[in-house]
């Protein structure tokens, strides 16, 4: 895990949430796509098959992380991508843009560790402190 | 926050008003739960949710109420029509999570030589979720537009089931306010990817046993005797309605600042009843609601397809057939008598299930003398109830009762507690055959990581709101 950044998993009774860092906003949410990766299909690596363009908008840098990983959940459920390589290309508090590189699922190779059903609002908190961005999001299993 | 909370009886606590709260909380549960929830953040949602404009009568909870985002899982509140709010949190993301039993002509015993293979063929014909399909379900944009209006009489109509089926589902499988323009693309894309699919998670198909009848003749009425084999299917409207919620509570947040809402918490975000988003949300949810019905009708099909190919028996033996099925994420317009007249209310119930009284008119006829089914799963190594809906229940809960048993353990801590162990061999041990497809799921599933439905139905029965009927034991558990 680049040191620039990171996440690590947090438990909650029913759901489970990723606190998140990163020295850049880009980096901020790159880490936070990993982790979603990460909950859902434990470690996994390849070689990009596809790449897309993904652009999101937010009313502030809370709303858009839920949007970023709301947005993994729609590929994944209806193109069976996993995202193994997340490229931030622009990122502000309410506007982020990114190429994602996947691999389509193939249940042969690769397994599901859990279903996720969205990102939600609980606990939601993305700051910027002493040059870092740090942020916490829980999803609904 | 140190909530003031009083005992009223054994199984009753109330809330009383404090802070900004427009009504009290009333929560059903006995005093080892209570110690339980003071522990945890329940009880603080409980007095939040009390806290919303238009709320008529207390803030509810059930004995298995746990946290939850915004309103808490277990959870009831209704809502005058002219000064209340409707709140997606107050529904859940995966609107219309329910269950469906069917009863059968079937002995448990005469399938338990054949265990295996049905759990197999279930597994087989019911896809899980992602990346598996039914080869004879195609469905195009406009389809799935007639499945959101239709709910389960889609299915019935593309020959999954008969109408009969429909007399013995909540609205009768159908939510007729749904419109299918008011929701996005984004929906529609992942509803055409998951209809007839199970889901996983807590999501479940069950062959069970039933245990021990209770009420004989609630049992008799209901079509249950002893030893009888059954089926039950847990599942909701899968990435259709997380779409919806997700969509909507974008629309709640801008719609709690524009109407001046002032949220205790931001995942309570609503509007008025009388505004143009809460139509629009409503009917959304109808779509969603009508999705799940119409998959718990598909997976029906797909059950009694996979019995009669394991048992060689034809419908008119095996006789499947539905007893009821019970939405436990849904917000409905209902009439109650409150104060001694009647009013319409929108009532949401999130993780509490609809228990209607015996000679209510929405009780399915063959029902009426005994009250409303309410069909309430465990975890998958314990037991299962079949209880009916009560007269206290709609004088005090809104004709409302528990849904389940709701989690005690993290996931995390339920794996740890499972390292070591087969747990599959333990279940099999007990009788129980587990078929799961996602990996992390069974040591997150493990009975322990689970309140005991026994005790929730034990308060839920010593309060009134239900009256227990039977006791079902799994066999076999197929999950996604």
């Amino acid at each position: 895990m680049p040191e620039a950044g990171g996440y690590r998993l947090l438990e909650h009774t029913a759901d489970i949430g990723l606190e998140i860092w990163g020295r850049s906003l880009n980096i901020f949410f790159e880490q936070a796509g990993e982790g979603l990766r990460d909950i859902l299909f434990g470690p996994v690596s390849g070689t990009p098959e596809i790449c897309r363009r993904i652009e999101v908008s937010g009313q502030d840098s809370g709303q858009l992380l839920v949007n970023w990983l709301n947005e993994f959940l729609f590929l994944w459920e209806t193109e069976n991508l996993i995202p193994v390589e997340i490229n931030v290309i622009e990122a502000s508090p309410d506007h982020m843009v990114a190429w994602v590189g996947g691999i389509f699922f193939d249940p042969a190779r690769h397994g599901i560790e859990r279903e996720i059903k969205a990102a939600t609002y609980h606990q939601l908190q993305v700051k910027e402190e002493n040059g870092e961005w740090r942020g916490r999001i829980f999803l609904d299993l | 926050m140190n909530l003031k909370v009083e005992q009223i009886d054994a199984c009753r606590w109330r809330i009383p008003r404090q802070g900004v709260m427009r009504t009290e909380g009333l929560v059903f549960a006995n005093r080892r739960m209570m110690e339980e929830l003071r522990k945890e953040q329940a009880l603080e949602q409980v007095a939040n949710v009390a806290t919303l404009p238009g709320i008529v009568g207390p803030s509810i909870a059930m004995p298995d109420i746990h946290w939850g985002y915004g309103f808490p899982i277990g959870g009831v509140a209704a809502f005058d029509p002219d000064e209340g709010i409707v709140s997606p949190g107050g529904v859940g993301y995966d609107i219309n999570c329910g269950v469906r039993l069917l009863r059968s002509a079937l002995s448990a015993g005469d399938a338990v030589p054949r265990l295996k293979e049905l759990a197999d063929a279930l597994f087989r014909n019911i896809p899980s979720g992602v990346g598996s399909h039914r080869r004879d379900l195609k469905l195009s944009i406009q389809e799935e537009r007639k499945v959101l209006r239709k709910g389960a009489s889609w299915a019935v109509e593309q020959g999954f089931g008969s109408a009969e089926d429909l007399n013995h589902i909540e609205e009768g499988g159908t939510i007729a306010e749904a419109d299918p323009e008011l929701v996005s693309d984004r929906a529609l894309e992942r509803g055409r990817a998951q209809l007839g699919t199970l889901g996983s998670g807590n999501h479940f198909i069950e062959i069970q046993q039933v245990e021990e009848i209770m009420d004989t003749r609630a049992a008799d009425c209901l079509g249950l005797f002893a030893g009888q084999l059954t089926v039950s299917i847990h599942t909701g409207s899968r990435g259709f309605g997380y779409q919806v919620c997700d969509d909507y509570l974008r629309t709640m947040l801008r719609a709690a600042q524009k109407y001046g809402i002032s949220l205790p918490d931001r995942q309570l975000c609503c509007a008025p009843l009388t505004s143009p988003e809460a139509s629009q949300y409503l009917a959304a949810m109808a779509c969603a609601a009508n999705f799940a019905f119409a998959n718990r009708q598909l997976i029906t099909a797909w059950v009694r397809e996979s019995f009669q190919q394991v048992l060689a028996l034809g419908p008119a033996d095996l006789r499947l057939s539905v007893i009821y099925d019970v939405c436990h994420n849904i917000a409905k317009w209902e009439t109650h008598q409150v104060q001694g007249r009647p009013r319409r209310l929108c009532v949401h119930r999130k993780g509490a299930t609809r228990a209607f009284p015996p000679g209510h008119p929405e009780t399915p006829e063959l029902y009426r003398q005994v009250g409303q089914p309410v069909l309430i799963p465990g975890d998958m190594g314990r037991y299962s109830y079949v209880l009916v809906g009560t007269a206290t229940a709609f004088a005090e809960t809104f004709g409302s009762t528990c849904h389940g048993a709701g989690r005690v353990l993290s996931r995390h801590a339920a794996k740890n507690q499972a390292r070591g162990r087969d747990i599959v061999a333990e279940l099999a041990k007990k009788g129980i055959l587990i078929r799961a497809a996602g990996r992390a799921t069974v040591a997150e599933e493990i009975p322990e990581a689970y309140k005991d439905v026994r005790d929730v139905v034990g308060v839920v029965e010593q309060a009134g709101i239900g009256k227990i009927v039977a006791r079902l034991k799994p066999l076999a558990v197929i999950k996604g």
